[in-house]
């Protein structure tokens, strides 16, 4: 894991961690996707350069179609590029064997689904050691605890999914991808289906997990309030990093976005 | 409606195991029909060869015939009547029919048995067809071609000859067409007077076949002929002894049907639970679609009829094909009873209408009942609640499932040991009963236990395989209904399976209990092969045996078959002086035996009482060979040693029956004779006959046990087709539920679960279905195990034995078969692409 060299900051006082370490936590160079056969191909990402600095919160935002889950999908692995590559630290995902990429998605990725992140017949509890447990690993129990507190699911642990909120589901969720203590969250706008209140305390929480644990997230979304709890927006348009923000406000977010027509 | 079955048609790939599911077993159906079929048209397509040029048969009459006998049983005809007959107008030839046991020797010493049958011997007849040499004079023999063939003998061969009372040496004079028997058996033929004299009937004929001039209708001639014979006497036309004597044939075989269908009818039950869950499993999956249906105005009993439009299909298209099949399943079974000895006429497959109809009709009616419960809850679904939740219409209350399942259960249960434990008359026909009731009521049941069940299943894999199986024991215990009906069509295949098992061994060991208690005889013997067992040990060898000086006793023991209002019997006929000494059995029923004499009978006592015969009474017994006999009720008896119901004195069966061959013949060896001794004299004696076995306490047992096993075999392979169906079963249904469960699937995968975990958990999670099928099929057999031979104590059944070893064998084997049944689905999920499996809509 990359060692975190900074301190705990609040939302109001930021620094960038991007610029004090060198390497990355995850980065594309000249990424491009394309979907379908030749005729009726489509540039999913056409040429992205992206890095995502450790310890740092990250949103994406662009027009709907404009490529930000397959970038997402690309990162996690999930998905493979057609050009280009994209690194998880020093990890190039395309030198890896299919095993080689579940491993990665098991130890060092977390992911964030905008629903059905999990399964029905597990427990919250079970739920959040999942990845752990297939890589046949014990929770630190303290860490499980401390994560567990930090999300405010302490009562509902042994809660089956149907017997969850909305919002509590996805807490879980970003319980699970914190626990395994990942390189990185990569999650796919996680608040999509939660009202204001439910969203609003998730990404308070995944903002404590930056800045309390130096945890790097990297989050797709289309809401600017959601945006704003990042320190910096990268907006996509067609396939391509058109710009980025550093600081943002939901208000200045929703300017951009106007610009670029989303 | 089309827009309906547009659905319906969408889940085609889904149902192809539920159509192989009713395509096995209406295999099954289809094979036996076939079978029957085949064996009927070749025993009379034989039996009508067998008339040869003769239009018109003069025989004895006989009030009864034996089934599936090939020496002639009714009394013998006067030589001189031939003549007469020949001289009736309209008679163009009559000639002399004799025949009689007459077993080849090879170079090697040992008996020539063809497909299992007696070789018959007859007298040269003018219609007999030579491919070879000329027909044979004094001291020669005519043999079949197909015989000779097999034992390398040639014309001008010497060959010796075992009669019942003498053997001689003949030289082959000519070969015959093999053609034309009912049993295709080994066939020799003398000249008539040879035939005769060796046969054992100087001077008479067992019959006088006719061929009328030409203009002459065998009816008519029969009549003409009729009108001039003495009453004892009768002619039948060729057409009708072809006609009795395929009948004998078939009816011998009538239980094969029987015996069949019933196997059908229990892989139709087990492929009725598969048929049952896949379409619970679909119209789940489908809550929503037909939800939106609902709301979109379709009528309840528009959804209830697509579903059961798809049974239908489903139905059809597993029957046809299952019809289909049933010509490689005929040639399967017939290869099956060959092993169990029974060689049945080789002929082109017979395929009548019937058999489609019977097939598909099976098929598609079980098909469609295993749906219909599935159909009603299709239409339960109420519109909004299924587009909003997940699950619609699951609710068949606990309860009622509860009552349904405790009433059928118990119902059963009480069937069951009322037959058990009453001892009453049909014992087997309420187990039979019983059995069902309890399977319909465990199988109601299962789902109550199944999520219990699964975890105790799982632990040990969890505690090998962690997570995976963890994840896959999640899965099992999620919807315990289906793991349950699933389970459960194994339970009833790994259950019955077991049984046989259980009664094989109990079986096994009564037969082992009872020699070891009553067998008092230091040998037995007993014919050899297969062959001897249709006919016996002639009466010539036990002379030989009983000259030696090393024997003390000899007690033969015969068997043959009367007549009872109409009704075919069996008896045992024994030596009343000597049979005691060598079956020690109960005092009451030794007694009996002793106080037997020629004129009298003994009848089982719970056979006396059905009929109302007190000691005293008449019993009217008929004889092929005498007619109908008074014989006096002299005894009953109880023990189960003795497996017939009624026995007679061997005099008095030498008085009533035209053969004299032995089933058993018991040796008490002289004293001071040790049993090595005992055994080289009496082979020493025997050296000329190679048709009689010797055997030791420790060789019948052997010889019993050989016979349960050969029966083993076949029925177990039969009851495995079951097994197979619900292994499909396991398949199918993990098939559908991955199908259900892609989404999950892909977040897995998404999480970072290995391919090869996935697999594992989609194993365990049919290994744990199998092990409950295993489990319940354990209990299962147990108990029907120990109802059954409980139930069989009339029939000798005393000992139950639980074959330990056996059982858990068959329940790891079950639990590794469901596993492997995990395989396809698991390796089907393991190819699923995780974002697209993810992204569906499911
Ligand atoms: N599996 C696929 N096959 C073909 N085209 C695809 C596939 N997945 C995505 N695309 C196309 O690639 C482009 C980018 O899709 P992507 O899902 O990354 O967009 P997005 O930015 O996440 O949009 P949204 O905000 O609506 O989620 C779109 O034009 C989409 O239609
Ligand atoms: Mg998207």
């Amino acid at each position: 894991m990359t060692l975190i060299l900074r301190a705990p900051t609040t939302h109001e006082d930021r620094t960038f961690p991007h610029l004090v370490t060198s390497v990355p936590a995850a980065r594309a160079v000249n990424a491009v996707k394309l979907y379908g056969n030749a005729e009726t191909s489509v540039r999913a990402l056409d040429g992205v350069n992206v890095d995502f600095a450790p310890g740092c919160f990250t949103a994406i935002m662009g027009p709907s179609g404009s490529g930000k889950s397959t970038l997402l999908h690309c990162l996690a692995g999930l998905d493979d590029l057609t050009s280009g590559s994209i690194s998880i630290g020093d990890t190039i995902l395309g030198t890896l064997r299919e095993r080689q990429l579940t491993r990665l998605r098991r130890d060092r990725i977390g992911f964030i689904f905008q629903a059905f992140n999990l399964l029905p017949t597990l427990t919250a509890a079970e739920n959040i050691t999942l990845p752990l447990a297939l890589a046949g690993r014990r929770p630190d129990p303290d860490w499980f605890d401390t994560v567990v507190d930090v999300v405010g699911l302490r009562d509902r642990l042994h809660h089956r999914p149907a017997e969850l909120s909305g919002g509590q589901q996805q807490r879980v969720a970003a319980a699970r991808a914190l626990v395994s203590r990942p390189e990185i969250i990569l999650a796919d706008e996680p608040t999509g289906n939660l009202d204001s209140k439910a969203g609003g305390e998730l990404l308070a929480f995944m903002r404590r997990a930056v800045d309390g644990f130096g945890q790097t997230i990297v989050m797709v979304t289309h809401d600017p309030v959601a945006a704003s709890y990042a320190d910096r927006i990268v907006f996509l348009a067609d396939g391509q990093v058109v710009d980025e923000m550093f600081e943002p406000t939901a208000e200045r977010a929703i300017d951009h976005m106007k610009q670029l027509g989303g | 409606m089309t827009r309906l079955l547009r659905g319906a048609l969408a889940q085609g790939v889904r149902l192809f195991g539920t159509a192989l599911a009713v395509a096995l077993a209406v295999t099954l159906v289809s094979g036996t029909f076939i079978l029957t079929d085949t064996i009927d048209s070749a025993f009379h397509q034989a039996s009508a060869d067998t008339g040869g040029s003769s239009d018109v048969v003069i025989r004895s009459t006989a009030l009864f015939a034996a089934q599936a006998n090939s020496l002639p049983e009714r009394e013998p005809v006067p030589e001189s009547l031939v003549a007469k007959i020949a001289a009736i107008p309209g008679v163009k030839a009559a000639w002399a029919a004799v025949q009689g046991y007459a077993e080849l020797v090879d170079k090697q010493g040992q008996a020539i048995a063809a497909k299992g049958l007696p070789t018959v011997g007859s007298a040269v007849t003018p219609d007999v067809t030579l491919t070879a040499g000329r027909a044979p004079g004094p001291g020669e023999v005519a043999i079949d071609v197909e015989t000779a063939r097999r034992a390398g003998l040639v014309l001008g061969d010497k060959i010796k000859v075992l009669f019942s009372g003498s053997t001689q040496e003949f030289t082959i004079g000519g070969l015959l067409d093999a053609a034309g028997d009912v049993v295709a058996s080994t066939k020799a033929i003398f000249d008539q007077v040879t035939a005769q004299r060796v046969l054992g009937v100087e001077g008479q004929v067992d019959a006088i076949p006719v061929e009328a001039e030409a203009g002459v209708s065998p009816d008519a001639l029969r009549s003409r002929i009729n009108a001039v014979l003495p009453d004892q006497y009768e002619a039948v036309t060729t057409a009708q002894v072809a006609q009795e004597s395929a009948e004998s044939w078939t009816q011998a075989v009538a239980f094969l049907p029987t015996a069949l269908l019933l196997f059908a009818a229990v892989a139709l039950l087990v492929g009725a639970f598969i048929i049952c869950n896949t379409f619970s499993i679909l119209v789940a999956q489908r809550a929503r679609e037909l939800a939106l249906l609902r709301s979109l105005g379709a009528s309840r009993a528009q959804l209830t009829a697509s579903v059961l439009c798809e049974a239908v299909a489903v139905g059809l298209v597993g029957s046809v094909a299952g019809v289909l099949a049933g010509f490689g399943a005929a040639r399967g079974l017939l290869a099956l009873f060959g092993r169990m000895g029974f060689e049945l006429p080789a002929a082109s497959a017979v395929f009548l209408p019937r058999t489609a109809v019977v097939g598909v009709v099976a098929g598609v009616a079980v098909t469609v009942l295993a749906a219909l419960a599935p159909a009603r809850r299709a239409t339960l679904i109420s519109p909004v609640g299924a587009l909003r939740g997940a699950d619609g219409g699951r609710a068949t209350s606990t309860s009622r499932r509860l009552a349904l399942g405790s009433a059928a259960g118990l119902a059963g249960l009480a069937t069951l040991l009322t037959g058990v434990l009453s001892g009453g008359d049909k014992p087997l026909v309420a187990v039979g009963l019983g059995a069902v009731g309890i399977l319909v009521g465990l199988a109601a049941l299962t789902p109550l236990v199944a999520t219990p069940a699964a975890h105790f299943l799982g632990a040990p894999l969890v505690r090998l395989f962690g997570e995976p199986a963890f994840l896959g024991r999640e899965n099992a215990m999620r919807s315990p209904r289906r793991t349950a009906s699933t389970a459960a069509a194994l339970m009833i295949g790994i259950g019955l399976v077991g049984v046989v098992a259980i009664l094989a061994a109990s079986v096994k060991a009564s037969a082992s209990r009872t020699v070891d208690d009553s067998l008092r005889a230091d040998f037995v013997l007993t014919p050899a092969g297969l062959g001897g067992a249709v006919s016996g040990v002639p009466p010539v060898v036990i002379d030989r045996v009983r000259e030696s000086p090393a024997v003390a006793t000899v007690s033969e023991i015969r068997g043959g078959q009367w007549g009872l209002d109409g009704r075919n019997q069996t008896l045992l006929a024994v030596d009343p002086a000597t049979v005691t000494a060598m079956h020690e059995i109960d005092d009451g029923s030794a007694a009996a035996v002793r106080r037997l004499d020629d004129k009298g009978v003994l009848v089982r006592d719970t056979v006396a009482e059905r009929y109302g015969w007190r000691i005293g009474d008449p019993v009217p017994m008929t004889f092929a060979k005498t007619g109908t006999r008074k014989m006096l009720l002299q005894g009953t008896f109880s023990t189960t040693a003795v497996r017939t119901d009624y026995v007679i004195t061997l005099g008095a069966y030498r008085a009533n029956f035209a053969q004299q061959f032995s089933l058993e013949v018991d040796v008490a060896l002289a004293p001071g004779v040790t049993a090595v001794q005992g055994r080289a004299e009496i082979e020493r004696a025997l050296a000329d006959y190679p048709v009689v076995k010797v055997m030791d306490h420790s060789q019948v047992v052997a010889a019993q046990e050989e016979k349960v096993n050969r029966l083993l075999v076949p029925v177990t392979a039969l009851l495995a087709l079951s097994v197979i169906i619900a292994l499909l079963g396991i398949a199918n249904t993990l098939a559908l539920s991955i199908h259900e469960r892609t989404r999950e699937v892909g977040l897995l995968r998404a999480l970072g679960m290995a391919r090869r975990q996935l697999r594992s958990m989609i194993r365990s999670e049919a290994a744990i279905i199998g092990g409950l099928g295993a489990m319940l099929g354990t209990v299962v057999a147990l108990f029907f195990g120990w109802a059954l031979v409980a139930s069989m104590r009339h029939l000798g059944v005393t000992e139950l034995v639980f074959p330990v070893a056996q059982l858990a064998g068959l329940a790891a084997l079950a639990t590794v078969a469901g596993m492997l049944a995990g395989i396809l689905p698991a390796r089907k999920a393991a190819s699923l692409a995780v974002l697209q499996a993810i992204s569906t809509d499911r």
